[in-house]
């Protein structure tokens, strides 16, 4: 079954991309349920539809989106994609991510394309135009990505779509870490889809759930294929993927605040000797896995989009086969053979419904009630080391799960200009050695910063042996930035892009030995640590008008002492005018006296 | 630099003799002071220099080198000659029309003859000056090739009786005369070439209401304002111009289908827009470039859900929110049309509405924006043929030539050449408004930076707006009003005017203070010792003069 499993994500993956090759359904969409340990539900959401090349050109736009068609026109973009995610997957307990981390992307906002462009001037200006673009049309800050954010990566994203080999084509990468993704991102997002949101699986696409999830990446992917024969095909895929806490989702609405369970709701493990009735250990991979359609997305699905492929069925279910799923009437249920996972056939103007009872048997081995989750190629976690506010380390750990298998991967980092690393300091270290290991690093492209106009570019191939962790760590050091490059929140920190790990394929690595020979090696997996927060060291915003006030005031004092001394007349003290408390006493007197006598003087 | 006084009790008296009544106490009873001894006169002198000095420095070289670089930089702009193109006393707006006529049959003597009085006839009927016609004769040889500077051609042709027909497709006029009509050589008057007047008359009519139109519209100085406007014809002409998109070199058409349901979900634009609209788009080429894209759009909305559309339902119809109709993104505006298939109906208009500018019920134009077509099809249709898009497309076809504001009457040709001239007046005025608006505002406020950019698109604007008056009326004239008011609007909307719209002279000062007020005291109350101790030797003197006189 561990085994199946990669293989069923594959062909799923294959699928998607190559299946074009009948290219005669042009709108499909598919949703993937699949259940996962500690009450988390993946819900996969895919939308894919297709052009030909030679209306995209007329400008004949039937199931691809105008809007953004005429951006791809005007920025002279070849292959495009963009994520919007938000949170963390947790790969220890979920195992490996969906689509084999090829429809995600690191926290905020990620962009690369392909632009054909003969020089790279021409590409900043077709990226700037594309940013600019597309931040109007997706509503989040993409203008932002500027020079000091824009990456152009050598050995880590090669493009999925078939682009003829005389087009000058020009990658470049943007990355918005800080952007927070939400309803109005999604919007959009939903506008370019044919059916919008108003029949087929994207009725469940709502943004109090999708942004309360755990974990989700939305993905537009925009890539040319080219069957053989056939005329090429301009294909758009929208993916949504999310994790949703089966505990929360169920939370009602009006009534959020989580209670504890009565006592005899608890799942038990029966099995552990202390078990009795005022004792219990909670069987954790049980625990709510009963959910609906309606309960966990908030309403039930509507129907089913008329344009879709009608032979691919809207939505599946990974489970395994011997538990029971409940469906509206008029559904057809279709149970794969490898005894994990069903789809279902729906009618296309029922409302659409799945409940999953309880497992019948509380004490029932994990597998039995979720399918278990692939182990993921790699494990990695970056974090941050150093000291004070001017010295910084990051380290990164990376662990292979396979017992046997060499793990060969890019690792790619694009850091902001103000941290300046200090690439002697980088080395990798497997764990329990204490001297860095040189083989393990193979390969180091490094495109050093440059203060305000661009950022940090490091790459860097590298690989893992079998079960062991490696360390990779470099400092680096923090600057000091000018009194206007502060954000408005400077003291919450400046977020530091996820890493992009991109592993490859082991098998096409045996074909042509394992070094870069120009082309790049074809990627089995990707994945991305999450964000970092650095802390830069933050002035007292009011420092301008203290320094203008004090050299002001030191520049008056000068001045004013010099000009004195120039102009004054020294004498000895008894003979200037006499000073002090008293003189100002008898001068007030002589004045009284005066006064008091000319009264007089009238009278 | 210590100014020290010299202890030298030989030269000073005053010291010693106080020193001699010092224990002798003052009627207020404080002990008098010993006073120090006199200054020298250089010293004092010296002393005057230095605050002299002091005072010169800083209001010969400080206080105009801190004004100057805290200053707003506003470039010289040529304020008056602005406002003058707004008046509209920079450039009065003349379009001379050549119209030749072609009269094959006649002696050159009589086509003389009838042409002067023609002249003089139109003459007696035009009472606007911006518009003159100008008749000329045709060379008879030159039958085929037209003058550039002709918009129309009389063709005279001996006939039954007195005609006249404008052909279709070419810019001419054909009139048949019948033989007794021509005027003999010596006559003043003659009705064909009254006639003749009249037709023309009549055939730039619309032109001329137009014209007169926008310039007494853009307060072209009275000397200039055409008179009698009657006003139900200026109320026609705003609306039109109202509509009527602003003039840009090319268009981008956006052909939408929307449907309220899943099907109808895909059309034959292309074959449709190729067989209706195609003709009419290459006619428009000499003055718009058309760009075009479609698209379809499942499951609309529209904004408004009524089964009947009242009139005030249409302008609400459009549901802004949810429909992708967002502008092209390459700088030329965009023009909608939409197909929207659904079971509204639009309810029949009522009585009084006679002006209803659309005889179909099916349909109506949004202003500057385009134009929606409501579509009822049988349901479960899957495909919108070319045949089911003739009706929209064709009432696409003449509202686009409304939203371009193509005038309704004449033959296409001269309604195209009458485009041009209208569009020209229409640039014109328009940059030259943007003129006058942005020499306002510099006017109105003095702490707003003008850039040297501003300054050199206007500059622009007025050089090609001075080309543009000079050859109003052909395609020069149009290309050069482009530029100009292309120019004015980059002037007015530059960014950097708008980022420091304020800082006010306070600001500088109060940020300043600091440093002005500490530095300030020192000197002024220097000066103001200096002057008290200048009054006093003075009076000294003056005091010293008149105990020596008296002596």
């Amino acid at each position: 079954m561990r085994q199946f499993l990669p293989f069923l994500w594959l062909s799923l993956l294959s699928l998607c991309v190559f299946s074009q090759a009948a290219s005669d359904p042009d709108y499909h969409e598919q949703l993937v349920l699949r259940p996962l340990p500690l009450s988390a539900l993946l819900a996969s959401f895919n939308f894919r539809s297709n052009t030909t090349v030679s209306e995209f050109e007329k400008g004949n736009f039937r199931f691809f989106p105008r809007s953004l068609g005429q951006i791809l026109q005007h920025a002279g973009t070849r292959e495009l994609h963009l994520r919007f995610s938000l949170g963390r997957w947790d790969a220890e307990s979920w195992g490996a991510r969906p689509w084999h981390g090829a429809r995600e992307g690191g926290t905020g906002v990620e962009l690369w394309a392909w632009l054909e462009a003969d020089t790279d001037d021409e590409a900043d200006r077709k990226w700037l135009t594309l940013t600019n673009a597309l931040s109007g049309l997706f509503c989040a800050s993409l203008n932002f990505i500027d020079g000091t954010r824009t990456t152009r990566p050598v050995m880590s994203f090669q493009p999925e779509g078939d682009h003829s080999s005389d087009a000058n084509l020009q990658l470049l990468y943007g990355v918005l870490p800080h952007e927070v993704v939400c309803t109005e991102n999604l919007t959009p997002f939903l506008k370019l889809l044919p059916c919008k949101g108003k029949a087929g699986i994207a009725t469940l696409l709502d943004g109090h759930k999708l942004f309360d999830a755990s974990w989700q990446t939305m993905a537009i992917d925009i890539r040319p294929i080219c069957p053989t024969n056939e005329d090429c095909v301009l294909q758009i895929e929208q993916t949504v993927d999310m994790v949703l806490d089966i505990d929360r989702s169920k939370r009602p609405r009006d009534n959020p605040i989580p209670r504890p369970p009565p006592p005899h709701e608890l799942p038990c493990d029966t099995s552990k000797p202390y078990h009795a009735h005022d004792t219990c250990f909670p069987v954790d991979h049980t625990a709510n896995q009963d959910w609906s359609l309606s309960q966990i997305f908030g309403k039930a699905m509507k129907g089913t989009c008329p344009l879709t492929d009608p032979d691919v069925p809207p939505v599946c279910l990974q489970v395994p086969n011997t538990r029971s799923v409940f469906v509206s009437e008029g559904v057809r249920e279709k149970k794969s053979p490898d005894q994990l996972s069903r789809c279902f056939e729906i009618p296309p103007s029922n409302d659409f419904e799945i409940v999953l009872p309880p497992p019948d048997d509380p004490g029932q081995s994990p597998s039995a009630v979720v399918v278990t989750p692939e182990t993921p190629l790699l494990y990695a976690e970056r974090s941050f080391t150093g000291h004070g506010q001017e010295r910084g380390g990051v380290r990164t750990i990376l662990r292979n799960p396979s017992p046997d298998s060499v793990v060969e991967f890019i690792y790619m980092e694009t850091l902001p200009w103000f941290m300046r690393i200090y690439l002697h300091t980088m080395e990798a270290r497997i764990a329990g050695h204490s001297q860095p290991d040189k083989s393990l690093v193979q390969q180091v492209y490094y495109r050093p910063a440059l203060d305000r106009a661009r950022g940090t570019q490091l790459e860097v191939r590298m690989r893992v042996p079998p079960a062991s962790t490696v360390f990779l760590t470099y400092d680096f050091e923090k600057s000091i930035l000018r009194y206007t490059e502060y954000p408005p929140d400077a003291n919450r920190g400046f977020d530091v892009a996820a890493a992009v790990i991109t592993v490859l394929d082991a098998r096409a690595l045996g074909n042509h030995s394992s070094s870069i020979d120009g082309g790049r090696a074809k990627a089995a997996y990707y994945l991305r640590t999450t964000s970092l927060l650095c802390s830069l060291p933050t002035p007292d915003f009011s420092m301008p008008y203290n320094v203008i006030i004090f050299t002001s005031t030191a520049i008056a004092l000068a001045f004013g002492g010099m000009f004195n001394i120039l102009v004054r007349r020294f004498v000895a003290a008894d003979e200037g005018p006499e000073v002090g408390l008293g003189v100002v006493i008898g001068g007030l007197q002589g004045r009284l006296q005066r006064l008091v006598k000319g009264v007089r003087g009238k009278r | 630099m210590l100014i020290q006084q010299p202890p030298d009790d030989s030269t000073t008296d005053s010291p010693s003799l106080e020193a001699v009544t010092g224990r002798v106490t003052a009627n207020n009873g404080v002990p008098a002071r010993k006073q120090p001894p006199p200054e020298k006169p250089s010293d004092i002198r010296r002393r005057s220099y230095i605050i002299l000095s002091f005072w010169l420095i800083v209001l010969c070289l400080g206080l105009p080198i801190w004004w100057k670089t805290t200053t707003i930089y506003r470039a010289h702009l040529p304020l008056q000659e602005m406002l003058d193109w707004a008046d509209g006393k920079a450039c009065r707006p003349v379009f001379p029309l050549h119209i030749s006529i072609q009269a094959n049959a006649l002696q050159e003597q009589e086509a003389q003859n009838l042409l002067r009085l023609t002249q003089h006839a139109l003459d007696d009927l035009n009472d606007f000056s911006g518009h003159h016609l100008r008749l000329q004769l045709a060379p008879p040889a030159a039958t085929e090739n037209r003058d550039r500077d002709t918009v129309l051609t009389i063709r005279l042709v001996p006939g039954e009786a007195t005609t006249a027909t404008l052909d279709p497709h070419e810019p001419i006029l054909d009139i048949t005369y019948p033989p007794n009509a021509i005027p003999s050589p010596t006559s003043s008057s003659s009705s064909l070439a009254t006639y003749v007047a009249g037709q023309l008359r009549s055939t730039f009519a619309e032109e001329q209401a137009t014209i007169s139109y926008l310039l007494s519209a853009n307060s072209i100085s009275p000397e200039h304002r055409p008179q009698g406007l009657s006003p139900d014809v200026a109320e026609t002409l705003s609306k039109r111009t109202t509509r009527s998109l602003k003039y840009a070199p090319t268009y981008h058409l956006t052909f939408s289908l929307f449907t309220s349901g899943p099907l109808p979900s895909s059309w034959d634009i292309e074959g449709a827009i190729g067989d209706y609209m195609k003709p009419v788009l290459d006619l428009l080429l000499p003055i718009h470039n058309f760009t075009i894209d479609t698209q379809v759009q499942l499951y609309a909305t529209p904004g408004v859900q009524n089964q009947v559309l009242n009139k005030e339902d249409l302008s609400s119809f459009i549901n802004a929110a949810e429909w992708p109709l967002s502008p092209s993104i390459g700088g030329a505006p965009t023009v909608n049309f939409i197909v929207f298939v659904g079971n509204q109906t639009i309810a029949a208009p009522s009585q009084n509405s006679a002006e209803g500018p659309d005889p179909a019920p099916h349909s109506w134009l949004i202003p500057q924006w385009g134009t929606v077509y409501l579509l009822s099809l049988p349901p479960d249709t899957p495909h919108l043929s070319s045949e089911a898009l003739k009706q929209p497309l064709l009432t696409f076809t003449s509202h686009l030539l409304s939203l371009t504001g193509t005038p309704r009457s004449g033959s296409l040709p001269l309604r195209l050449s009458t485009l041009s001239r209208i569009r020209s007046a229409d640039l014109l005025l328009r940059a030259s408004s943007t003129l006058g608006s942005l020499a306002r505002l510099a006017l109105a406020l003095p702490s707003i930076s003008i850039p040297s950019s501003v300054a050199d698109g206007v500059s622009k604007t007025i050089r090609h707006l001075r080309m543009a008056c000079e050859t109003l009326g052909g395609p020069e004239g149009l290309a050069h009003a482009r530029i100009a008011e292309a120019e004015a609007e980059r002037a007015f909307f530059e960014k950097s005017m708008v980022g420091q719209l304020y800082f006010p002279d306070e600001h500088k000062i109060a940020v300043y203070l600091p440093l002005l007020g500490p530095v300030a005291v020192p000197l002024v109350m220097g000066l103001v010792n200096e002057l008290k101790a200048w009054r006093k030797r003075r009076l000294e003197a003056a005091a010293l003069g008149a105990g020596k006189k008296k002596e």
